[in-house]
């Protein structure tokens, strides 16, 4: 949430008092008026969010230098060089302190297996932390006649209209001025609302008694691009780690970047197009199935 | 030192307070002792289940990333809709001035309050850090959520509710009509939200439309109404107070709303198989399928649609079955069915996911299966809101009109009830449709 009543916000990066009660006293105003939101409601489905001052401290906190102003992140991930090693997937865990679990995940990747007849078979063992063993793809491809299979990295889409945004009751979750859209851990209540509201599924709830990436369970937890890590000029965990360069990453204000040269150069498209959320994620070589 | 509740002087001495609940005790018809008993039994399973549950026991619960919300959320959907239907029903006497109902309103505003405390301790539950829900959602206001909105209006529902059943009790008729007036808005406002907080999403078909918020209206007025057809049937029977209106009144009145809100039902569930099957709308006619011939097919056909529609349809309709013994079944049927319904309702939008979620596929279907633990929660709740409301008709001057109070279940010890201003003539007793045999439970 931003717009025009949190444009004092830039200037309070890290969230301090000021801003913070700055921000509850104006929240609170337009609680009050439901013809306010009904504006607000409008415009921001017509403009986009422009994002919100970042309010993360700990794993997600920014470098103290860091203008998120300048930035707009975006991933380019190329399907058709994607080997499915599943390293991506082992270095988001051990760099975000991930749940061990196989079915939890801020990244993970998926084998498609497109069928003569349309169909399609998708499988994901252990989130292909371990790769794609025989015994886990031969199934699927065994009866069918295939036609096409391809590895999909997946992840947040980072989207310019987040659905998991707008539906958080206590804005625990929020879209920051460089795109990136944030769980505050200590305001999220653990209802579950972003995870149902999410269509690319890049949310899980984190639990109790094992890894937690900010150090608190039962909190909703999701890829952040590695926030600590690009706003200090580093690439993403599995970015750095991809063997196949299939996870270009970048910034979109900067021409030069490789994200913003990737798409400049290649036919690309993002999943669910049709929803309205402009992801910030962008695929080659994707079919239509993933809709 | 004493104080006064409900018309009645309650000691503060432990030890007179003590001795005075043991002569209760005794007193209490056996049957009714063990009716407590039960209700008290499975209230501690039930409360055992909510330690268990209790942060950071999320664990136990049987919800996944890919199926988040699980038989807590169905519990607490079930409860905040019936909630709603029992406030409109009480509302036809006080707001819309329909003056047969108004001698009815007690019973219908105690199991709405009970039913809203009900809901809203196992939402409590559900969530992982309640507290911080209730602090985010005053100082970190977020206006585009509907479950922000929910909240509010649910919230503010509650004090009004707490004030209506206030003022009738003691009499404050004035305030009383204003707070029915406002509660009955809420009643609508509440349901709705409730029905938003899952209609906006896009990202799950089923759920998503417009159609969700007043489909959710209409369950919770079929809810609420089927209720009241199970108590005012058991009001009868045991000759509670007031049961010369609940044979006279009540259950014809209920009757007729019970066969109008389940024809409307039937139309808009009909709608919505309809709209799930036309055209293959992915995730929609996926879910439908589920419904129909998946793996909710069961719970569909059987408790939804026969059990908890038709056969109710049929008792309400048949000239035969036009008694309370038939609105009795039909009600309960149809209150089990509407259980049902919630619990398909919340797996329905999520049990075909379209998408992998944090890396899990779940294909076809995405499976979810209640813990013993939350079923435990989930029998708590219905145990605690049985036997409070036991309490509350034992104790509380449910009747309407002094002399018409004291029924043969509850003694001659309750105190008199307030009459509201507007209540019709107190009217001699009526034949009991049925046998009154056993006067006690």
């Amino acid at each position: 949430m931003s717009e025009t009543g949190m444009a004092g916000e830039t200037d309070d990066q890290g969230g301090g008092p000021m801003s913070l009660s700055r921000r509850r006293v104006l929240q609170l105003g337009l609680a009050a008026l439901p013809a306010v939101c009904g504006a607000r409601l409008v415009s921001g489905a017509l403009s986009g969010s422009d994002g919100d001052a970042v309010r993360a401290a700990g794993a997600d906190a920014p470098a103290a230098t860091y203008d998120p102003t300048a930035h707009s992140w975006a991933f380019a991930i190329d399907t058709t060089t994607c080997i499915g090693c599943g390293r991506c997937v082992e270095a988001c865990k051990l760099e975000n302190n991930v749940p061990d679990e196989g079915k939890m995940n801020r990244t993970w990747v998926e084998l498609h297996i497109l069928d003569q007849d349309g169909s399609v078979h998708v499988s994901s063992p252990e989130g292909g932390r371990q790769g794609f063993p025989t015994e886990e793809t031969l199934p699927a491809a065994a009866a069918a006649t295939v036609r096409d299979a391809y590895f999909v990295p997946r992840t947040c889409m980072q989207c310019e209209n987040p659905p998991c945004t707008w539906v958080c009751p206590v804005s625990a979750t929020y879209r920051t001025e460089d795109g990136i859209v944030l769980v505050d851990e200590n305001r999220c209540i653990g209802c579950g609302y972003c995870m149902v509201a999410c269509p690319y599924g890049a949310r899980y709830m984190v639990p109790a008694g094992g890894a937690t990436p900010k150090g608190v369970a039962g909190v909703v937890d999701k890829c952040t691009f590695c926030y600590h890590r690009i706003t200090r000029g580093q690439q993403p965990a599995c970015a750095e780690v991809c063997p196949a360069n299939a996870r270009i990453f970048g910034d979109l204000n900067d021409a030069a970047s490789p994200v913003s040269v990737a798409l400049g150069e290649k036919r690309v498209r993002v999943m669910k197009p049709a929803l309205g959320t402009k992801p910030h994620v962008f695929y080659t070589g994707l079919e239509g199935e993933v809709d | 030192m004493s104080v006064q509740v409900a018309g009645r002087t309650l000691t503060t001495d432990p030890r007179v307070a003590l001795r005075a609940i043991r002569l209760e005790v005794a007193g209490t018809p056996r049957p009714l002792k063990l009716w407590f008993a039960l209700l008290t039994a499975l209230c501690l399973v039930g409360a055992v289940g909510a330690v268990i549950a209790l942060p950071p026991g999320w664990e136990v619960l049987g919800t996944t990333p890919t199926f988040e919300w699980g038989i807590l959320i169905t519990g607490y959907v079930f409860f905040a809709v019936t909630t709603s239907g029992l406030c409109l029903a009480s509302s036809l006497g006080t707001v819309f001035g329909i003056e047969m109902f108004i001698p009815l309103e007690k019973r219908h505003a105690i199991l709405a309050l009970l039913s809203l405390v009900t809901a809203f301790g196992l939402i409590a539950l559900d969530l992982h850090y309640p507290i911080r829900m209730v602090f985010g959602a005053v100082l970190s206001p977020s206006p585009f959520s509907p479950m922000w909105w929910m909240g509010v209006f649910y919230g503010a529902y509650l004090v009004f509710l707490i004030t209506e059943v206030w003022s009738m009790f003691t009499g404050h008729w004035q305030v009383h009509r204003i707070a029915c007036v406002l509660s009955s808005i809420t009643a609508v406002l509440a349901p709705t939200t409730l029905g938003a907080v899952f209609g906006v999403l896009a990202a799950r078909p089923y759920w998503h439309g417009a159609f969700t918020p007043p489909a959710m209206v209409t369950a919770a007025a079929l809810s609420g109404i089927a209720l009241l057809g199970i108590v005012f049937y058991l009001v009868h029977r045991f000759r509670l107070a007031g049961w010369e209106r609940a044979a006279t009144l009540a259950i014809p009145a209920i009757r007729l709303l019970l066969t109008i809100t389940l024809m409307v039902t039937v139309l808009v569930l009909a709608w919505q198989m309809m709209f799930g099957l036309y055209g293959v709308v992915p995730g929609l006619s996926d879910a439908t399928g589920a419904l129909l011939i998946g793996p909710l097919a069961l719970g569909f056909w059987v408790f939804r649609v026969v059990l908890g529609l038709a056969v109710p349809l049929v008792l309400v309709l048949l000239p035969r079955t036009r008694t309370p013994a038939g609105l009795f079944a039909a009600s309960g049927l149809a209150f089990v069915g509407l259980f049902a319904d919630r619990m398909i309702f919340v797996s329905a939008g999520q049990i075909a996911p379209g998408t992998a979620v944090a890396g899990v596929v779940s294909s076809p279907w995405a499976a979810y299966g209640p813990t013993f633990v939350e079923i435990s929660i989930i029998v708590g709740a219905f145990a605690f809101f049985a036997l409070v409301y036991t309490l509350a008709e034992r104790y509380l001057p449910m009747g309407e009109h002094e002399g018409h109070l004291v029924g043969a279940f509850l003694g001659s010890s309750k105190p008199a009830a307030t009459t509201h201003p507007e209540a019709p003539d107190p009217i001699p007793p009526a034949a009991p449709l049925l046998d009154p045999a056993g006067g006690a439970l």
